[in-house]
């Protein structure tokens, strides 16, 4: 199942055996893959994979029902979603989930503000922190925005919000539920080459997408989720030109 | 008529207390309680115990009030907090209709339905607060104190991660925000604030019983914050005002026939409400925001 391709590259994220039904149906059949440093991994699958819920096992948000999943060799099975935060695991959602009545500025700073107790902070700390949210802000091209309620922004600002929120965060691995989704050809050429800068800079990767284009331009590596199943983790000229994939991908998409 | 007044104004200050630590939790964490009138009352009693028992000195009543209310609030907050908003919604009156029952059967500390008289006047530092004019100034500074601390914190990360944690729960922890944590720090803090008017109230009035802690004042307010603009903080001291201002302004009108004052209240409360939530949703001062929010 697993692709026996020699590669050197860091295991970040080792997700071994991983199960998790919903009712009588396995959203999440057995699926065993890793997660490796530098790189963008591709989730594709048609609608109902088990994508989304696969992210959600990762992260916490949902419990395995068996399994194991190691980050940077520990286990983490029992994470609870704001302990996978903070080991440096982020994620994103389908349907943003921003912080709507809070204006651009302050839903990047809240995203890297992490401490429960309202303790004092010392400058240093607050002027890294200011940095980091002037960062995304000039990234996503929403400095102009800053003081703007996200409630308040047009569809592809509200996407470019969501990975602002991520950017600005020191985390190591990002999952990233269909960031594209809806953009216009010039928005993503935006995504795509921010995404790329990232990457660049050190961190990983998984995504959701859809959209073969972007699928191509992005992709390391492609893991191919059907009904539950991983049917491929591999190269992504192997996956793309494997016919019985494509005939899955193109027949039971709607 | 000067005393009067001065009542107001204490009154006022003290509701105001009230409404703006049920804010906190309302307006910015989205925390919807039941049993804010329960911490009022557990701080009055509280302080009461220690004036009557042990020193009047506010540096021992106050603390002993706003740990009772903390230690109080921890106990409903930590298994309700674990859980969705409506629970907590429910937990909270539950706690508020059982502490009415303790407030009025536990007769050593609470003195049953008759409550409690002869509540020692604060003592500051061995000055005796007793008179109106006096207890004006302090029940102001009191207020102004607790803004300050509400003001502080919101402005704070803490208040960030609240707002955060009120506008989507999941994304919250999914940026590494301990969530039951911080709604139960904001509980806690909210409730040991709210012990504050509790003391207040208690010795300025020097008589407490349980009437003055039922589910009624907790509704009322509640209603001072939504009809002034929940999440706004001019809102609640607002709110509070026009609540406490309401029926003495009735009063005045001599054209309204004074033996049915009473239903003519009820009558302009509800129509009052009713106008408020069709023309001014977001209450009196969270109109601004409110329009904004409708553009898109």
């Amino acid at each position: 199942m697993v692709s026996s391709q020699v590669d050197t590259q860091e295991v970040l994220m080792e997700i071994r055996n991983v199960d998790r039904a919903f009712g009588g149906v396995k959203a999440v059949d057995n699926v065993s893959m890793d997660l490796r440093a530098g790189i963008i991994t591709t989730l594709v699958g048609p609608n109902g994979a088990g994508k989304t819920t696969l992210f959600n096992l990762i992260t916490g948000e949902l419990s395995k029902d068996s399994g194991t999943i190691k980050w940077l060799g520990q286990p983490i099975n029992r994470i609870k979603p704001f302990q996978a935060a903070r080991a440096g695991i982020l994620r994103t959602f389908q349907d943003l989930r921003l912080f709507n009545e809070m204006s651009v500025e302050d839903n990047i700073l809240t995203s890297i503000e992490a401490n429960s107790v309202p303790l004092p902070m010392a400058k240093s700390q607050r002027k890294a922190r200011r940095e980091k949210v002037e960062y995304a802000l000039s990234r996503t091209g929403l400095i102009d925005k800053r003081h703007i309620r996200a409630k308040d922004l047009a569809y592809a600002e509200r996407k470019f919000l969501s990975m602002a929120r991520v950017m600005a965060t020191d985390a190591r691995l990002w999952l990233l539920d269909e960031p594209a989704s809806g953009l216009d050809p010039n928005s993503y050429e935006k995504f795509l080459e921010i995404l790329r800068e990232e990457v660049k800079q050190g961190v990983t990767v998984c995504i959701i997408e859809h959209n073969l284009d972007i699928v191509i331009g992005i992709s390391d590596r492609i893991a191919f989720l059907d009904r539950g199943k991983l049917l491929a983790d591999d190269e992504p000229q192997t996956v793309l030109n494997d016919p019985d994939l494509r005939a899955i991908y193109f027949g039971e998409r709607t | 008529m000067e005393a009067y007044l001065l009542n107001l104004v204490i009154l006022i200050s003290i509701y105001s207390i009230l409404a703006s630590t049920l804010n906190f939790i309302m307006g910015y964490a989205g925390i919807y309680s039941l049993a804010h009138a329960v911490f009022f009352g557990v701080g009055a009693y509280a302080g009461t115990f220690v004036a009557t028992h042990f020193s009047a000195s506010i540096f021992f009543t106050l603390p002993a009030a706003m740990i009772a209310g903390a230690v109080l609030s921890l106990i409903l907050a930590l298994p309700a907090l674990r859980v969705r908003g409506e629970y907590f919604v429910a937990a909270s009156l539950g706690l508020q209709v059982l502490a009415v029952t303790i407030f009025s059967e536990w007769k050593s500390v609470t003195g049953g339905i008759g409550g409690l008289i002869g509540i020692p006047p604060l003592d500051i530092a061995g000055f005796e607060v007793f008179k109106p004019n006096q207890f004006v100034f302090v029940t102001v500074v009191g207020l102004i104190i607790v803004l300050f601390i509400i003001n502080r914190l919101v402005h704070s990360s803490f208040g960030r991660s609240l707002r955060a944690i009120r506008d989507s729960e999941s994304a919250a922890a999914a940026f590494g925000k301990n969530v039951p944590l911080i709604k139960t720090i904001s509980v806690v803090i909210s409730s040991a604030l709210t012990a504050v008017a509790g003391v207040m109230y208690a010795s300025y009035l020097s008589f407490i019983n349980v009437e003055s802690f039922t589910l009624d004042t907790s509704v009322l307010i509640m209603a001072m914050v939504i009809i002034g603009g929940t999440g706004t903080q001019a809102g609640p001291i607002i709110g509070a005002a026009l609540l406490l201002l309401l029926p003495s302004l009735i009063s005045y009108l001599d054209f309204l026939p004074q033996t049915e004052i009473g239903s003519i209240q009820q009558i302009i409360y509800g129509l009052g409400m009713a106008l408020l939530m069709i023309y001014r949703p977001g209450g009196i001062v969270g109109l601004k925001k409110q329009s904004g929010g409708g553009k898109k």
